[in-house]
């Protein structure tokens, strides 16, 4: 509402002089948002390597080239088990680390800090860090498992292990900003609720199923949405610990759009890519908004 | 309020759609970084020059620099390290479009494709037979090789600056402790593998091996040293009598018995020695004395020189079933077409492959040199006999070879056969099966992928 009333309100020529002090923002995001998205759109028809000036309009090649890849399809697994590895840890251990910080407990804020850091080091730095704790001669990790009788495990080189790698450490990386959001989600439930709840005899199992979940829930639907967003466009922590092998095993969607974009130098396959991508994501959004919506509980 | 808190942080989705998709246009967007050529007062040229020598080599490339100005006293070079191949082949992608190419750039021969469909670089050939001519003759000196992969559909396109090669990195001391004589590297492919076994320790008896008789470099296919992985492959292939691909590029040769012989050696070696929990860290492994040979470079000669209590040596690549062989790659210098001083930069080239220089340059860099006139320089002879990880690594250039040219679509497939060597190794997958699949891809990409 508040726009339109700004609107109404306006004095004539003022839309001019609001453009202006926009217009450097405008340009900034014209050049290296609205444009790219454009012309990857307008590339993902044609074949260009960057290189020579002219580019060769194929039509939808691009599009059934990716479709009838098996190699698209196994790196759509990969990004799924990926997502499906990754959310359901991460939304769980946000919702009960920031349920145990909202309590009053001591070094209360330390610990918040402590948790959401990782989300602010810089991702390919952490992921260097990483690779030295997965490193099977060296590491950390293998060295405190031998306390533990257990045997070495080349954690980013094994085929089976190296997915799960990525999975601990991008729980790791991102699940700082969910306890934060959830941290403010909780503080957002009335204590009048529990209070009542108490009253009524409920213990703290019917107070957190019936009272903090419910009313959580548009805190969860959000994180929910922007996860599978977030999962489905990992690539920094990949590119640095697996560089999407071995064999292939880690090799997800924007790994994928990055090889053929610029180490095989397929600017019009890589922008089919990001654009198939595009569709994924929306889809699943629209989904996810579709069939969950119903379940929000809003505060009044 | 829960409501307030998210119209405050709510990100609109469609921004976040937005920016993945950026990552494919913003390349033509991303600037050349370096800036226009400036003429000095005095009426200099200066040259930008772009490379990517190996970063401990740099030292050694600024002294020859300055000794080029004092020699050409009208051109001043301006080197700019851009730090691996990849990164340098997009920059230069990137600069050829903005118009803001080097003068001259060291570049790998696997970019020639690219740069040559650009229209990006001068024909060596024009330069050589130019008005400041090179007589045909001094050409017949260089390593073959090298000149081969100089060349783009048999024209040659840019200049080799100096060679590298692969020998067998020994540690001596891990020899005698396994009572093998430390200065009797493995002679013969049966030699490495029983070598390896015997090199290889388990001393606490935990059931894994804390010392490693030899490393099989398997890389993620994917990665960034897939390249690296498929270049000390070669070695064995050659041994074996194979190549890569025919003469005339129309299929791969690289499914042969001959491949099929060095896969299953390296897969062989990998099995036995269970090198699927070991680092693929192997500079560090050698290093810390866990590793006892491992296949390596002259560009790590001064690190391991570094080491102190380090006993070790480069040994040449045992003999394989056909005959003795290495690789010997090289790095190259062109000239762009962007650029306003070609006879500077051909000036510069010119300079760089005369016999003293090469010699200059390997002393300092521990490169190796791209002609056989250096021998006939007693500075050089004589420094080799100091230098025998040096010695070892030039005296194999005698039998170092390159793979067939591949004039098209060679970076896909070197990403095939890495695949098919982690397959086979790694994937614990039969090496002939993987090679076909893979030489399958391949020729069904020279098929419909190749304008002639």
């Amino acid at each position: 509402m508040s726009i339109f009333h700004a609107q109404q309100g306006r004095k004539p020529g003022q839309g001019w002089s609001a453009l202006l002090f926009l217009s450097p923002t405008l340009l900034v995001f014209s050049m290296f948002v609205l444009f790219p998205v454009f012309f990857s759109f307008y590339l993902s028809f044609h074949k260009w390597n960057m290189f020579s000036a002219d580019t060769a309009f194929v039509g939808l090649e691009n599009y059934s080239r990716i479709l009838r890849n098996p190699e698209f399809w196994g790196v759509l697994k990969n990004t799924v088990v990926y997502t499906l590895g990754t959310i359901p840890l991460n939304m769980s251990l946000a919702l009960l680390v920031a349920f145990f910080l909202n309590k009053k407990i001591a070094g209360k804020k330390f610990l918040r800090t402590a948790f959401f850091a990782p989300v602010i080091m810089s991702s390919v730095a952490a992921a260097v860090i990483w690779r030295w704790v997965y490193e099977p001669n060296f590491g950390l990790l293998n060295y405190c498992l031998s306390w533990f009788g257990i045997p070495a495990i080349n954690w980013l080189n094994d085929p089976t292990a190296a997915m799960f790698a990525l999975i601990v450490m991008g729980v790791w990386k991102t699940f700082g900003v969910n306890m934060v959001l959830f941290s403010a989600g909780l503080q957002g439930i009335p204590d009048h609720y529990y209070e009542a709840a108490e009253i009524d005899g409920a213990g703290r199992w019917q107070k957190f199923w019936s009272i903090t979940l419910p009313l959580l829930s548009p805190t969860t639907f959000f994180i929910l949405v922007m996860s599978v967003i977030g999962s489905f466009q990992v690539f920094d922590t990949v590119y640095v610990l697996t560089s999407g092998g071995p064999l292939g095993t880690t090799k997800v969607l924007v790994f994928y759009l990055y090889e053929h974009a610029f180490k095989f130098f397929e600017m019009g396959y890589a922008s089919a890519v990001a654009y198939v991508m595009f569709v994924i994501i929306f889809v699943l959004t629209l989904l996810q908004t579709k069939y969950l919506k119903g379940t929000i509980h809003y505060t009044a | 309020m829960a409501g307030d808190f998210h119209t405050k942080v709510l990100i609109k989705p469609g921004g976040v759609f937005l920016t993945i998709l950026i990552i494919a246009g913003a390349g033509s967007l991303i600037s050349g970084g370096c800036g226009k050529k400036q003429e000095e007062a005095s009426g200099k040229v200066t040259l930008t020059f772009w490379h990517s020598c190996v970063s401990s080599t740099v030292p050694a490339l600024n002294e020859l620099i300055e000794r080029f100005q004092k020699e050409n006293p009208g051109i001043e070079i301006r080197a700019q390290y851009v730090p691996t191949g990849d990164a340098l082949v997009q920059k230069l992608i990137t600069a050829v479009q903005s118009k803001t190419s080097p003068d001259v750039s060291w570049i790998h021969a696997d970019f020639l494709q690219d740069l040559v469909e650009a229209d990006a670089i001068y024909r060596m050939d024009d330069l050589i037979n130019g008005p400041d001519s090179l007589p045909r003759a001094e050409l017949s000196d260089f390593y073959p090789a090298l000149l081969r992969a100089a060349q783009w559909r048999g024209t040659l396109y840019c200049m080799p600056m100096e060679a590298t090669g692969i020998g067998l990195l020994c540690n001596r001391e891990l020899f005698r402790n396994a009572g093998l004589d430390p200065d009797r590297p493995p002679k013969t492919w049966a030699e490495l593998r029983d070598y390896a076994k015997r090199l290889t320790l388990d001393r606490n008896g935990d059931g894994k091996n804390d010392q490693v008789g030899f490393f099989v470099p398997i890389f993620p296919a994917s990665g960034p040293l897939y390249a690296w992985m498929v270049w000390q492959w070669y070695p064995f292939l050659f041994q074996a009598g194979g190549d890569v691909i025919n003469a005339e590029q129309t299929h791969v040769l690289y499914n042969s018995d001959a491949a099929v012989q060095a896969l299953t050696l390296w897969k062989n070696i990998y099995n036995d020695l269970d090198l699927k929990t070991f680092t693929i860290d192997y500079e560090v492994a050698f290093a810390s004395k866990q590793l006892a040979m491992t296949l390596d470079g002259p560009w790590n000669i001064p690190r391991w020189n570094q080491i102190k209590g380090l006993d070790w040596y480069i040994a040449p690549l045992p003999e394989g079933p056909v005959k003795r062989a290495t690789i010997v790659g090289g790095e190259y210098l062109a000239v762009f077409k962007q650029t306003q001083h070609v006879k500077e930069a051909w000036t510069f080239i010119k300079w760089v492959i005369r016999p003293e220089i090469q010699a200059l340059w390997s002393m300092k860099s521990g490169y190796l040199p791209v002609r056989r006139a250096v021998h006939t320089i007693p500075e050089y002879t004589a420094y080799l006999e100091n230098n025998k990880p040096l010695k070892a690594y030039v005296d194999q250039l005698d039998v170092a070879q390159a793979p067939s040219p591949m004039d098209y679509q060679g970076m896909k497939i070197t990403v095939h056969i890495a695949e098919a060597v982690e397959k086979a190794t790694l994937g614990r997958m039969d090496p002939k099966t993987v090679l076909d699949e893979s030489a399958e891809k391949s020729d069904e990409l020279l098929r419909t992928q190749v304008r002639k």
